[in-house]
């Protein structure tokens, strides 16, 4: 029951901050002259309209979801990994690679493309722990920094050894992957693929791990208070290291399942352009790290930016405005922080009789 | 007879909490007042009303015969109150005499005048008998003469009542005589004194009337002649104290041996330090904070590596092993701050119970952690503690305890780890007599039981309560060693200043 406690308690602040945001989209709305309500209506329609379309959006919070839940373990232990689009690349084309090379029969290799992309985007990720721990490079700038080698890397490998040279015109991207190894999609017709349960399963392991083991109240209490978590025997660079790692092992998987279950091929572009990696940071910070509450935060945000596209396509409202609503939502989450912290500083005013 | 100040019947509440309820005091001129009371009675709720920080709720404060209503901390200066708060609010990179005049500074036609300030600071300090350098810059004096800069500077703000809030948490023994000598003499010289403290000493030294204080209401208001020690403890905590129990005579096997530990950072911050701790002892190491005890803690927990020197632990060297490693091997830990290391605020009473015990076989099931039997064992801690934890109780977060409820925390969770080897740095700083008493119980009884205990205060009498022997730091060096026998708190003094005495016994490692 605490559980469900805590998980309401985490979701007020971020329904208050979407329902800020839609106000100040509602002001732009009105700057471009069409209807809000009518607008809104579009933005709805778009994401959950039909059944097609909030498949669309299920499919889109996939990736989404899976990113989010890595850096919800990173930023728990206190660790600032803002590496996901990097890991999330790397994985991808490893696992894409594996899928159209690895000679056997189809189900192994959607096995073994998935476990190459959780560990190529974990490796990746561990790869910035370890210039962190041995040289003190902060991971700050040594993820942010990693994103441009993997991403161009990757853009490399598919311009020129492992370009799909069939098509007529050369596009940056492999081969098409054989049948065998899509991931099924989970209605037929629908975009919305057997990824979507991975990111459900993971968020509830997740939630599991950091809940009830061991292993989870020492990413914790190192989020809490460092100090405290050394002085109590807890390994920092250990536990550190293991966020890393599986934090970008979770960006490696949502590269893979967005390859194994919507594109069947690595497109260059097709996992930055729709910035999935930031996306999920948005999802990570508005759920307060909550692994159950990541769930409903990037189908909300997926859902905006599906929305968006219902919106353009039939008001003269343009594409960004989603981008608005987003910013303003962000906006909302660092008012959070302020305002918690008047909040303690009230509190901390009418305590003094506790010191005294 | 006009008294200089009276607060009348001052109540103030926040919410259902009653902080001060019909407090009343009387100060008159030349008099030295001290108020006492445990963490929460309410001293310094009283003092924020008197320096216009807190509007009381009711109740009046009358100045020279009139009433006043101050609207904050410039109206209570404007009528000549002035306040050395705990925490020095200096700025150290400015001189002496430009903290001292600051807000207040002599000026022509706009320009600051440094040397009639510097002057100004001179004369004061010759007529209170408060020496400092008016030229020095503030970083590099100590913290006795900071404390005095902070008296200075109000002073020279006019004031007639000056408050001291815990003056002497800070100081050394010998900085503490000099306090108190300086209190005296501004009464003398017709100022009104404040004291805010719990050191009960101190008090019967310097004041010569005292207001006790318990849960927010006065419980006793003596003239110092009419009271003593033991008097104003059992008012302060509401019952008689308890007697620690009888230190059973043991003579046990080395525990803890440490050899020419050294740990240079930038600078030699131990020096060669060599000691051991024996099972059924405590070894209690005195010193002026800043002296190597830190260092020494953390170099023994496994938190610092050190350069040379070895340290073995029931025979097991240990020496830079992981913090894991050595708990293993066999220690526990009261950290000296518990804010810093012991504890996450924001977590709960549990989770900061369970640090440590996450791990345990005892506590894990299929690699879940057991809470409901570890809930158990915590809840017992409590009951056996006294632990204070709030309406959530185990849930509750581990912020809103009072230091005092956190600490008996602390202890709990560390004695529970039931090592063989115990390190208690400060156990009791900033802890009110009743969970002081739980505490060192629980110390004793540890030895009693044949465990060994390296004890670091700052706090003399602690010291001297407590250990079977007793070192004394001083610049990263182990400096002097006094058996229970002869040691005082004289001869602990001069070796704490760096001095020397005779006659100091060594035991064999």
């Amino acid at each position: 029951m605490v559980a469900v406690k805590e998980l309401c308690k985490s979701l007020v602040q971020p329904l208050l901050a979407v329902f800020i945001g839609l106000l100040t989209g509602a002001v732009v709305i009105a700057a471009v002259g069409e209807s809000i309500i009518g607008t809104y209506q579009e933005l709805w329609k778009g994401a959950f309209g039909s059944f097609y379309f909030f498949s669309s959006t299920l499919a889109r919070a996939t990736p989404i979801m899976l990113i989010a839940l890595g850096l919800a373990l990173a930023f728990r232990a206190g660790v600032f990994n803002l590496g996901a689009e990097g890991q999330m690349v790397l994985g991808a084309i490893s696992a894409t690679l594996v899928a159209i090379y690895l000679p056997a029969p189809g189900i192994v290799k959607m096995l073994a493309a998935l476990v190459t992309g959780i560990a190529m985007g974990g490796l990746w990720s561990l790869m910035a722990g370890y210039m962190e721990a041995k040289f003190r490079i902060p991971l700050l700038i040594s993820t942010l920094l990693l994103n441009y080698i993997a991403v161009l890397f990757a853009s490399y490998l598919v311009t020129e050894p492992f370009q799909d040279k069939g098509g007529s015109a050369a596009l940056a991207q492999t081969v098409m992957l054989d049948k065998s190894i899509w991931l099924p999609k989970l209605f037929a017709g629908m975009s919305v693929h057997a990824g979507f349960l991975i990111a459900l399963a993971a968020a509830l392991l997740l939630f599991w791990v950091l809940r009830f083991t061991p292993f989870g109240y020492e990413v914790k209490m190192l989020g809490q208070n460092p100090f405290f978590a050394q002085y109590g025997g807890i390994q920092r660079i250990k536990v550190m290291l293991t966020g890393m790692f599986a934090s970008g092992a979770f960006a490696g998987l949502a590269g893979t399942v967005e390859v194994l279950g919507s594109h069947y091929r690595f497109v260059d572009g097709a996992l930055t352009v729709p910035n999935f990696a930031w996306t999920g940071l948005m999802a990570t910070l508005l759920a307060n790290s909550n692994p159950i509450g990541v769930i409903f935060t990037s189908i909300l945000l997926a859902a905006f930016q599906t929305g968006a596209m219902g919106v353009e396509r039939n008001t003269e409202v343009p594409l960004e405005l989603a981008s608005v609503i987003q910013a303003v939502l962000i906006l909302f989450i660092s008012a959070k922080f302020s305002y918690t912290w008047w909040k303690q500083r009230k509190k901390k005013g009418g305590n003094t009789h506790g010191v005294a | 007879m006009v008294h200089r100040l009276e607060m009348r019947e001052m109540t103030k509440k926040y919410g259902d909490f009653t902080a001060n309820d019909k407090v009343s005091i009387t100060l008159g001129e030349g008099e030295v007042h001290a108020i006492v009371g445990e963490n929460g009675a309410g001293k310094t709720t009283l003092m924020r009303m008197l320096y216009g920080m807190e509007q009381p709720t009711s109740g009046e404060m009358v100045l020279h015969g009139k009433p006043v209503v101050f609207r904050g901390p410039d109206d209570a200066i404007r009528h000549g109150i002035g306040m050395v708060h705990q925490h020095f609010m200096l700025f150290g990179e400015f001189s002496v005499a430009e903290n001292i005049v600051i807000g207040y500074e002599p000026s022509k036609s706009g320009f600051f005048q440094r040397k009639e300030a510097v002057a100004k600071v001179r004369e004061l300090s010759e007529q209170y008998r408060i020496p400092v350098d008016p030229l020095a810059r503030v970083a590099s004096c100590s913290i006795g003469e900071q404390q005095r800069v902070e008296i200075l500077k109000v002073l020279y703000q006019g004031a007639d009542i000056i408050v001291l809030d815990e003056p002497t948490a800070v100081l050394t023994p010998l900085e503490v005589k000099d306090l108190l000598k300086t209190i005296r003499h501004l009464a003398d010289s017709g100022k009104s004194v404040i004291l805010i403290t719990h050191k009960l000493q101190e008090v019967m030294e310097v004041a010569d009337r005292i207001t006790v204080l318990r849960g927010g209401k006065v419980t006793g208001s003596v003239a110092k002649e009419e009271t003593d020690v033991d008097d104003l403890a059992r008012l302060m905590v509401g019952r008689e104290l308890q007697q620690l129990s009888e230190r059973l005579p043991l003579d046990g096997k080395p525990l803890l041996q440490v050899e020419n530990l050294t740990i240079r950072d930038k600078q030699l911050l131990l020096d060669r330090v060599s000691f051991a701790v024996h099972h059924g002892e405590i070894v209690g190491i005195a010193g002026v904070s800043g002296n190597g005890q830190s260092e020494l803690l953390q170099a023994i927990s496994g938190l610092r590596t050190v350069q040379e020197g070895t340290v073995r632990l029931g025979g097991v060297d240990v020496t830079n092993q992981s913090v894991a490693k050595i708990r293993e091997t066999g220690l526990s830990h009261i950290p000296e701050d518990r804010y810093l290391w012991g504890a996450a605020k924001t977590e709960s009473v549990e989770e900061n119970a369970l640090m440590g015990y996450q791990r345990k076989a005892a506590y894990n099931r299929r690699g879940v952690i057991a809470r409901d039997a570890f809930r158990r064992v915590v809840q017992e801690w409590v009951k056996r503690f006294a632990i204070k934890t709030g309406s959530r109780q185990l849930q509750e977060q581990a912020g809103n305890l009072s230091g005092g409820n956190l600490q008996k925390l602390i202890v709990a969770r560390e004695l529970g780890h039931q090592t063989a080897f115990l390190m208690a740095a400060e156990p009791t700083r900033g802890v009110d007599i009743g969970a002081m008493e739980y505490i060192h119980q629980a110390l004793i009884e540890k030895r009693n039981s044949g465990d060994g205990i390296l004890l670091v205060s700052s706090e003399l009498s602690e010291i001297l309560a407590l250990s079977d022997r007793i070192l004394v730091m001083y610049k990263g060096k182990i400096a002097g060693e006094l058996s229970r026998a002869e040691a005082s708190e004289e001869k602990i003094s001069v070796l704490m200043a760096g001095g020397s005495i005779h006659g100091s016994s060594q035991r064999a490692m």
